[in-house]
């Protein structure tokens, strides 16, 4: 027999109501990811603190931009915000440049972005596979660079 | 099924990834998984992400990437073998029985193998990801978000929204589905399909591959 493993049992009990972050946090969905965000400005706009934004999206800001790999992205007045001393890093301002798309959930304080185009631009150019994150059911993650050097078959399928 | 599949090709340069898109997550595909003594690599995928990377847009679907990460073969329904439903005259079979030794084949040969497609090929086989696809998938995450954490109204409103927004997704239709009474294949589900299919589209790209 195979072990069983139960991953999230919490998922059993899917509407038990229970709090998604903290009174006064912001939550941020990013492929996989879900990130809690203590600190947020804005109004129409997410303003995030410079240092979370690695940790949503993978972007690095260097003095050359927000950079991803070989991308870079230039700041400006419009991305990185001055506030009463500090510096903000606007996430709304930066999807729009990027054109990725992004649904927000203003009383729940949830946003939830799609992928980013220029990511995932070299499949449609050359069939090369997007870089993609899951984590299977002992834990591991599973990441797209993980595959190389071997041949890989990804089937989806459904309990429903 | 798939283990034995796997177990028959039996080669440590080959990953099997099998990836359930089910935002009921391990309590809904879990036992299925473990019906099948699997030794591959198993993913519950609760917001689909693997159908979001590759534009899926049912299940099973599929996709053959090589040692340097293309993709050689897309979106296709993908079986392991010819299923049978029932019995006698009422069974209803799906499946093929050509997929396997074509997968077989890759595995073997590689680039050498006639089943390995062009990236032009590939390229024009994925399915286009618009702009407001791409913002159905953020709006069905949002609401799994509030599944798991028992907000059923904005669940619904979420996943109304990605259906509204993808109206090619049948994962996101009968997804929503599993919150009804009557679940995903019941008569929602049946009148659903046949309004999909008398519109002309195909929630299956046909199998390329010539069956004997």
């Amino acid at each position: 027999m195979a072990e069983a493993f139960m991953a999230y049992p919490e998922l059993r009990h899917p509407f038990k109501e229970t709090p998604i972050h903290p009174v006064g946090s912001t939550t941020v969905l990013y492929q996989g990811r879900t990130i809690t965000l203590a600190e947020t400005r804005g109004g129409d706009n997410l303003l995030i603190k410079p240092e979370d934004l690695g940790r949503i999206n993978g972007f690095e800001l260097k003095p050359e931009g927000a950079c991803y790999a070989d991308m870079c992205v230039p700041l400006n007045d419009e991305l990185l915000v001055t506030l009463k001393g500090e510096q903000w890093f606007d996430l709304t301002a930066f999807a729009e440049l990027l054109e990725q798309p992004y649904v927000v959930d203003r009383e729940a304080g949830v946003w939830s972005f799609a992928e980013i185009p220029a990511k995932r631009q070299n499949m449609m150019v050359d069939a090369m596979a997007p870089e993609f994150e899951v984590t299977d059911r002992k834990g591991k993650v599973i990441r797209m660079t993980d595959l190389k050097g071997k041949k890989a078959l990804l089937v989806t399928w459904s309990s429903w | 099924m798939w283990q034995q599949v796997y177990e028959e090709i039996n080669d440590p340069n080959f990953v099997l990834i099998c990836v359930a898109q089910d935002t009921g997550g391990e309590a809904a595909a879990g036992p299925i998984f473990d019906a099948a003594n699997p030794t591959y690599i198993q993913v519950v995928d609760e917001n689909h992400i693997i159908s979001s990377a590759f534009n899926f847009v049912n299940v099973p679907s599929s996709v053959w990437i090589d040692e340097e990460g293309r993709i050689v073969r897309i979106d296709e329904g993908t079986y392991s073998k010819t299923h049978a439903i029932g019995e006698g005259e009422q069974a209803i079979t799906f499946g093929n029985d050509v997929y396997t030794p074509a997968l077989k084949d890759w595995v073997a040969r590689g680039a050498d193998s006639e089943f390995v497609q062009s990236a032009a090929t590939v390229t024009g086989n994925i399915r286009e990801h618009s702009f407001d696809q791409l913002k159905a998938d953020a709006a069905f995450r949002l609401a799994n978000l509030f599944r798991a954490h028992g907000q059923k109204e904005k669940t619904e409103v979420y996943w109304e929204m990605a259906k509204a927004l993808n109206p090619d997704s049948i994962n996101f239709i009968r997804q929503n589905l599993t919150l009804s009474e009557e679940g995903s294949a019941g008569e929602t589900f049946m009148q659903v399909m046949g309004e999909y299919v008398a519109q002309g589209r195909e929630y299956y790209r046909p199998l390329d591959i010539e069956q004997k």
